[in-house]
């Protein structure tokens, strides 16, 4: 990966952190969306697609529901469809279970980190308190600014810890990588679709729905045996 | 013990009581106990819009609460009991004593003369104070905005 | 009623301004400096003007405490401006900005955030394994924000129509039935798109390595199940993940 793609990877990576909760939460932050971003930012947008996917079966479980903290996927699945473009990540299964392991730290990370950000804009709004109590749109308007920057630093900081992190960790594992190649993938693909569905009974085991999602898995798997 | 929870939360019925607890509890009714949403047909109108269909909302005045409190307990489905106030729910505790033995803080959020304790929990000196109180009468109070977290003591919270 | 048939003032700089509802989000005011944000162009036709103390006086009261679901919020935004413009109580303006959290919050939680956002992403998912490639992504957010861009512009000016009167045009547009609908469809798409993700990543294996990563996926997502509700899929994943590599690195299976 050039510098420039580096620095792109970046510059999205912020975009996509920003959609998240700031603005304008259009779900680019979603995983399968900012991994082909990621991905299109080295010329590989069908590689940075395939990490995205397998990265949305982890997001499943991800709602941004007010003011309960949840991982951040969207920073960590832009870099690490822009390293599965480029040669670390996306070759080799042992290279995108590094990538992967990466971005589950960082994404916990991005929801920390926003956890952090929140109470920073706490003391903003102490800081304005009298302005703001006054009606002074002046003090409105830089509350706001000053949110949008934390996290605009926020996303961006997620976006080259992971690109940086990855491209280390899916170099070790692509050269030190001893077992089979099938066995990281096999790993990869447990995790995510596991996450998955534990995801899916949290959010539909109740009431009516789940009836639904249970004949929604009996009538996928059909599918996926006959497809197999 | 039909009722799972009783919660002190100044949003009512939000997201966090209908799909947080009112999903893994499996909770068919809540009970929002509010003397000002009792007398406000359109606020009433509003919180049933904020719950599933197979969830029943049922509004009561403080006073009232305490007399149908046993009702409640009764009923075979599970429910949530939700006061906007720590006032509201002092008065339900003290009116039918023994009955409550937990009270859930869910969220107090800030206002002129309230120090934060918590992110989602904000509690002046003197509401501090009657939560003590509550306490000592034996209820155990713990604050926890969604069954993930971890419930957090009130001698941690006040420490 | 004149007034009842005005469109919503400034709509467009109050549209963009809220989809950034959220920037200022914090623990104090959560979305309320966000709302105050978006609510102020509508508020400078008040008597007085921008240095009037009615403009100074709504402005501080909409930048108080709010928090609900933040595509719905334009719908509390439109109702608590036009409130203040038709001149009613601060003890009216404020009560209907506090009633209106906790609704809009649960109603949008579950129609969008554990419903149509699931569902697009689960549409998204199965035609990425069925070979559509980039065309996925593109079905999915133009899916997607064809709800929420509409959910956004329809709240704003209802919000602004009804005022006071708000709850009623909640009722009537039948969101609290759409919320019934799209849960069960969620329920349905994420079931079947589980399965035929896994089928798309582990097509043309070996049998050994199907079945293995099928156990794998269902033993995690049993055990955090079993040991509900403090337990973190994440965590087990990053778990599984991480043993099968310091395995994988040190022997050669």
């Amino acid at each position: 990966m050039s510098p420039l793609e580096a620095g792109a990877a970046v510059a999205v990576g912020t975009l996509v952190g920003l959609d998240l909760v700031s603005v304008p939460q259009m779900m680019f932050s979603r995983p399968i969306v900012a991994g082909l971003l990621g991905g299109a930012v080295v010329g590989q947008p069908l590689a940075g697609l395939a990490v995205g996917a397998l990265l949305e079966l982890f997001a499943m479980e991800t709602l941004p529901v007010g003011a309960v903290r949840y991982p951040d996927w969207g920073p960590g699945s832009v870099a690490a469809g822009a390293l599965a473009g480029a040669e670390a990540g996306g070759r080799s299964p042992a290279g995108l279970l590094a990538v992967v392991l990466v971005v589950l730290g960082t994404a916990w990370l991005g929801g920390w980190l926003m956890h952090v950000m929140r109470r920073a804009n706490v003391a903003s709004v102490a800081a304005w308190r009298v302005a703001l109590d006054a009606g002074d749109a002046r003090a409105v308007r830089r509350i706001q600014l000053e949110g949008l920057a934390r996290d605009a630093g926020r996303a961006a900081v997620l976006t080259v810890l992971t690109l940086a992190a990855g491209q280390v960790l899916a170099g070790a594992f692509v050269s030190g990588w001893q077992a089979g190649e099938l066995i990281a993938r096999v790993a990869v693909v447990a995790a995510t679709v596991g996450v998955g569905i534990w995801s899916g009974w949290r959010l539909f085991g109740q009431g009516a729905p789940a009836q639904w999602f249970v004949t929604g898995l009996g009538a996928g798997a059909l599918v996926a045996v006959l497809w197999l | 013990m039909s009722i799972a929870v009783y919660r002190i939360d100044d949003r009512l019925i939000h997201g966090q009581v209908v799909v947080g607890w009112g999903q893994v509890l499996g909770v068919g009714f809540i009970v929002l106990v509010d003397d000002e949403v009792r007398g406000s047909d359109w606020e009433q109108e509003l919180y049933r819009m904020g719950v599933p269909p197979a969830v029943s909302v049922e509004f009561a005045g403080v006073a009232e609460a305490i007399m149908r409190l046993p009702a409640w307990e009764a009923d075979p489905r599970r429910g949530i009991v939700l006061t906007g106030d720590i006032d509201g729910m002092v008065t339900l505790c003290t009116g039918a004593p023994d009955r409550i033995s937990r009270v859930n803080l869910g969220g107090i959020h800030f206002r002129e003369g309230r120090k934060e304790r918590l992110r989602y929990l904000y509690l002046s000196d003197e509401e501090a104070t009657k939560l003590r109180a509550l306490a000592r009468c034996g209820i155990e109070v713990t604050a926890q905005d969604v069954p993930t977290a971890r419930p957090v003591p009130l001698e941690e919270l006040l420490a | 009623m004149a007034v009842a048939a005005s469109p919503v003032p400034a709509f467009g700089a109050v549209l963009f301004r809220l989809f950034a509802i959220q920037a200022g989000w914090n623990y104090e005011r959560m979305m309320g400096v966000g709302f105050g944000y978006a609510a102020e162009p509508m508020l400078r036709g008040l008597p007085g003007g921008r240095a009037g103390d009615r403009y100074r006086e709504a402005l501080a009261r909409e930048s108080r405490f709010f928090n609900a679901h933040p595509y719905l919020a334009g719908l509390a935004v439109g109702a608590a401006a036009r409130a203040e413009v038709d001149g009613e109580s601060p003890e009216k303006i404020e009560r209907l900005r506090a009633a209106l959290c906790g609704p809009l919050g649960s109603l949008g939680d579950r129609l969008i955030w554990a419903g149509w956002l699931p569902a697009c992403a689960a549409i998204a998912l199965m035609l990425v394994a069925f070979g559509a490639r980039a065309w996925a992504v593109v079905v999915f957010l133009v899916l997607y924000n064809l709800v929420h861009v509409w959910l956004r512009i329809w709240g704003l000016r209802a919000g602004w129509r009804e005022g006071l009167h708000v709850a009623g045009a909640l009722a009537a547009q039948g969101l609290r039935r759409g919320s019934e609908t799209v849960g069960p469809l969620a329920g349905l798409l994420v079931g079947a798109a589980l399965p035929i993700a896994f089928a798309w990543q582990l097509r043309g294996e070996p049998w050994e390595a199907v079945g293995a990563g099928a156990g794998g996926a269902i033993v995690l997502a049993g055990v955090v199940r079993l040991a509900a509700p403090r337990a973190n899929g994440m965590a087990l994943a990053a778990l599984l993940l991480g043993a099968t590599s310091v395995c994988g690195l040190l022997w050669p299976w």
